[in-house]
């Protein structure tokens, strides 16, 4: 009986021991960035000679998945995260700090800076950025014409786009106003949906018009900005009914919205730069020209509320990025491989084939970058963009917001949402880390 | 078995709820068939088999043979368990005996993603992130329900058989193999096509425990249908699908015929 | 009856029983120890990450509080128990009696037809189950194309107005397979010969069923409305994919509040309360049960 104890004993040692050194360096990433990962890591296998284990995953159960590897210290040794989440994972200390490394790099000083804010944590930058994005308000120029707008669109307040979509609706169309909301999507309604009607809703003076007043050190409760947004929500599926609140809860938002705009039910969308692919196909196959896509849809900024105060136009960046574990082995090969996939060549040929923006100068200021006409305009608005407030705990603050924008389409009165989301917070973060702006 | 036939009433009430519970089906149907399918429901406009051909090319092959095993592996070893203790409880009788039975079936009442970090912490110390883990996993999490199960089935088995073997001079062990274990049979296809099912549908565990895309069950390979922000190729997943129900429906119409007595003994409670 | 405590063959095969009986109680103690391991952590403000999933801290009973001071956990049991009592019980249970009523010893194509379609419906995926249900009641889905028009009237966003009912038919459409097969074999135990000396005295096919065969079968009910109803009630997959818990917090169950909090928010130790809590509550479902199994032998 011992002596069967310690032979199984020493298999299970054996089989723990095998499992890291099947490869070198490991990687986990969603697969619609296989284009991007995927030669880097070729490029790296032939000129390092190691072996690299790749795992490409499903996007659905991704959260899942990402959560228990860190938080078991199984996470492989270069891992894809969503920009917001790098100051939490740091400040747990699942990722390993790059700044030493980043130093010896001779393409690090292309990157930039306000980018990499977005990836630090306490100063130290902690992943690097895949791409970022801007965001605008789309429209359907058939159901524009059909229902009287004139075009190009150039709305400068919320009643303008406001009025466009009764406009719209008036003319039958089911859809007028997609704003994304609840939290089915997730970061998505936050980013694409609240946060650019937050940050016209006030004055950026004392972050007014943000979730955290950062020189106070506090989230922000309740403020006349978060008000007028929820405001904004009510107005759309609730007082005037300019859309159904099922769009944003569909087993497959992106395809939904595809058939809607196939059908001319959709009026106008509030949705990001990537749609210029996205809304054909997001890996770019069989997609129509240029000319052919802005004939069909069009774009403009998002506008400012028309309070005294407010931006002109809004708009938030966020985009992905890819760190390394702080469990990882070999650092050293993990962030050789990191810069492989980074390369200039290969991160080029992906920014510029998928229409992604730039997130470094080499890339952006290139003659092909600039001779794509959309990316060029997209830029433009990536000069007063901002990010969002990802301090740690972030998490927990966005999903609020997102069952807040929930519980409008429920019925509940701003007056509750607010007085709710600010329960929230303070119960998360204590009654002092929570302020309210009058 | 009485040859009656159906009143025309119950026949046509009958047909209706056929149809009712097939005809979603047709949304799936015209959509593996239609080759430029988009999710929507309308005739296939470039009808073809080119979504089967996807369906089974590829890594679908290799998700094939992970699902199967992992199937197999699950129910197998959820019978072993289950039927092993199932026959000692049901046949003794100590102090305590209905406590830990409904304490059983208490335990089961955790909502999976509740215990799914403890489970993956624990697989993780102990070398088990690999189908083998899974196996065991999903075993663990079957066994309150399985192990009722078989117990009430052995329940409805007359121990007189036993009685008289045992008078007749045969050893406990000979009692199992040559009594028991027949008249069980029913019971273990029972468990063995609930067991296998459910491990067959499986997609939480597989993807959280596995190291390389090379141990990948069929469920994970449905997932390849969707992008993040890329369209779905539903013409894909309705055919993917189709060929990925097949087997555990196969599975079912094997064992009917053992099954139909396995289950009058799950109700009787002991 | 101490004498037939211990059937003699058994007396002397206790080690084989004993060693049959161990992979099972090997498996029963690791289920024990994820149990306390999500009970233990219940009391705990654990996360998933950020500074708390290294720095976590004993609360008390905090976490229990909050399911009934802060919103989301009272409101999905609410959708939990209407989804859990229309498509488990009045759905599934009904519906499949009824079904294997109607088909009790019929033999044929039409009883293969209809078991294939049952079957078909649970064995289907539980993310492509969503999307057939999604295409199927969308606006240029089946409902809407061969009923609602044809019958004169607009077409009906039914995920939209009414969410909560598309998915509880939506999983009788699945899970009914389960409780035809049970009550299937539930009604081929009941002895023929009861039913047809019943028959000579004059019982009329009502009475029979009411008298005789539902007082037998009681504790196959019973035991098929507590399994379902346990399985119903932590049921997440079909109704995430379908809905996501939307529009708003409509189809919101406790299985999906229950991932929000542990994945979205990383509050696994908020989440291990409400899963504790949903053990809690089944658990009493389960009493109920309990009783009216209770029958005299």
């Amino acid at each position: 009986m011992k002596k069967y104890l310690l032979a199984s004993g020493a298999g299970l040692a054996m089989l723990c021991q095998m499992a890291p050194a099947f490869a070198d360096v490991s990687i986990m990433y969603p697969d619609w960035m296989s284009a991007l990962v995927e030669p880097g890591i070729s490029n790296f296998e032939a000129a390092s000679g190691q072996k690299v284990n790749a795992v490409k995953m499903p996007g659905d159960g991704y959260e899942q998945r990402v959560a228990v590897d860190l938080a078991a210290g199984t996470a492989p040794d270069v891992v894809v995260v969503d920009s917001f989440m790098v100051s939490e994972l740091a400040s747990a200390g699942y990722l390993y700090d790059l700044d030493d490394k980043l130093a010896g790099w001779d393409q690090f000083k292309y990157y930039m800076p306000g980018l990499l804010d977005v990836a630090s944590y306490d100063g130290s930058v902690y992943a690097l950025p895949t791409d970022t994005d801007v965001r605008m308000l789309w429209y359907d120029k058939s159901v524009f014409e059909k229902a009287g707008i004139e075009m190009p669109w150039a709305p400068k307040t919320w009643d303008d786009v406001i009025a466009a979509a009764e406009k719209i609706k008036a003319a039958g169309v089911e859809n007028a106003f997609v704003l994304p909301a609840g939290t089915k999507q997730g970061e998505a309604a936050t980013m694409q949906g609240f946060y650019m009607a937050l940050l016209g809703a006030d004055t950026p003076t004392d972050d007014r018009n943000r979730l955290r007043a950062w020189d106070k050190n506090a989230w922000i409760g309740d403020s006349p900005a978060l008000r007028r947004t929820l405001d904004l929500y009510k107005t759309v599926y609730v007082d005037k009914e300019l859309t159904p609140a099922s769009i944003n809860y569909e087993t497959d938002v992106g395809a939904a919205i595809r058939e809607a705009i196939s059908k001319d039910q959709l009026g106008i969308l509030a949705s990001g730069s990537w749609e210029f692919s996205c809304l054909w196909d997001c890996n770019g196959i069989n997609i129509p020209s240029a000319e052919e896509r802005n004939a069909t849809l069009g774009w403009t900024p998002w506008p400012g509320s028309g309070a005294e105060g407010a931006p002109a136009t809004t708009n938030i960046s966020g985009g992905w990025t890819l760190g390394v574990s702080a469990k990882a082995a070999d650092p050293d090969a993990a962030f050789g491989l990191l810069t492989s996939i980074f390369d200039k060549d290969n991160f080029a040929k992906w920014t510029i084939g998928e229409h992604r923006m730039g997130v470094r100068t080499d890339i952006t200021e290139s003659a092909e970058y600039t001779s794509d006409a959309f990316l060029a305009e997209a830029t433009k608005l990536a000069a007063t963009t901002t990010g969002r407030d990802t301090y740690p705990g972030y998490a927990k603050v966005t999903t609020a917001v997102q069952e807040a924008t929930a519980a409008i389409l429920d019925g509940a009165s701003v007056e509750d949402a607010i007085a709710e989301y600010k329960a929230t917070l303070e119960d998360e973060f204590g009654a002092e880390a929570v302020i309210t702006f009058k | 078995m009485e040859r009656s036939t159906h009143s025309p009433m119950m026949a046509l009430a009958l047909s209706f709820v056929a149809v009712i519970w097939i005809s979603p089906f047709a949304w799936l149907l015209a959509n593996a068939f239609d080759t430029s399918a988009n999710g929507q429901l309308r005739w296939p406009q470039t009808p073809g088999l080119g979504n089967f051909v996807d369906a089974i090319s590829g890594e679908a092959g290799g998700q094939f043979v992970n699902s199967v095993i992992l199937a197999t592996g699950t129910a197998t070893m959820t019978v072993a368990a289950a039927a092993g203790a199932a026959y000692g409880l049901s046949r003794l009788t100590f102090r305590g005996k209905d406590a830990i039975l409904w304490g059983l079936v208490l335990l089961r009442m955790l909502p999976t993603n509740g215990v799914l970090v403890p489970i993956y912490f624990a697989a993780q110390t102990a070398g088990l992130l690999n189908p083998l883990g899974v196996m065991i996993a999903l075993t663990v999490l079957n066994l309150p329900f399985t192990l009722l199960l078989m117990k009430n089935f052995f329940d409805t088995v007359p121990f007189e058989l036993e009685e008289a073997a045992h008078v007749e001079g045969a050893s406990l062990w000979q009692i199992l193999i040559r009594i028991v274990l027949p008249l069980s049979r029913a019971g273990v296809a029972v468990v063995w096509f609930f067991a296998f099912t459910g491990a067959w549908n499986e997609f939480l565990f597989p993807l959280i425990f596995a190291r390389s895309e090379a141990v990948f069950p069929m469920s994970i390979g449905l997932y390849s249908a969707f992008g993040q922000h890329g369209a779905i190729q539903y013409g894909f997943l309705a055919a993917y699908s189709i060929v990925y129900a097949a087997p555990a429906v196969g599975v079912y119409f094997l064992l009917r015929r053992n099954m139909n007595t396995g289950f009058a003994g799950v109700g009787v409670k002991g | 009856m101490r004498s037939q405590d211990i059937r003699p063959w058994l007396a002397s095969g206790g080690p084989l029983l004993f060693v049959a009986a161990l992979p099972a109680i090997l498996l029963v103690g690791v289920l024990l120890y994820f149990t306390f391991w999500a009970l233990a952590f219940s009391f705990t403000d654990l996360e998933t990450v950020g500074a708390k999933a290294v720095n976590w801290s004993w609360v008390g009973i905090d976490n229990y509080v909050r399911l009934f001071t802060r919103k989301g956990f009272l409101e999905s049991l609410w959708v939990t128990l209407q989804f859990t009592f229309f498509s488990a019980i009045v759905g599934q249970c009904v519906m499949g009696f009824l079904l294997a009523v109607a088909l009790r010893g019929k033999t044929g194509r039409l009883r293969a037809l209809v078991e294939v379609s049952l079957m078909l419906g649970w064995l289907l995926p539980d993310i492509v189950a969503a999307f057939l249900w999604s295409a199927t009641t969308s606006e240029s889905g089946l409902l809407n194309q061969f009923i609602v028009i044809p019958l004169g009237f607009d077409p009906i966003n039914f995920r939209n107005d009414y969410a909560l009912t598309v998915v509880i038919l939506a999983n009788v459409w699945k899970g009914t397979a389960w409780s035809y097969l049970l009550f299937t074999a539930a009604l081929d135990s009941v002895p023929r010969e009861v039913l047809e000396a019943a028959t000579v005295d004059g019982a009329t096919s009502r009475q029979r069923m009411w008298r005789i065969v539902l007082p037998m079968i009681r504790p196959h009910i019973a035991t098929n409305m507590l399994f379902i109803t346990i399985w119903t009630f932590t049921y997440f997959s079909l109704i995430f994919a379908m809905t996501g818990g939307g529009p708003g917090n409509d189809t919101r169950v406790l299985a999906i509040f229950l991932y929000l909090q542990s994945f979205d928010v990383h509050k696994l130790g908020y989440g291990s309360a409400i899963s504790v809590a949903m053990l809690v509550i089944v658990g009493g479902l389960s009493l109920i049960y309990l009783r009216l199994l209770k029958e005299p032998k």
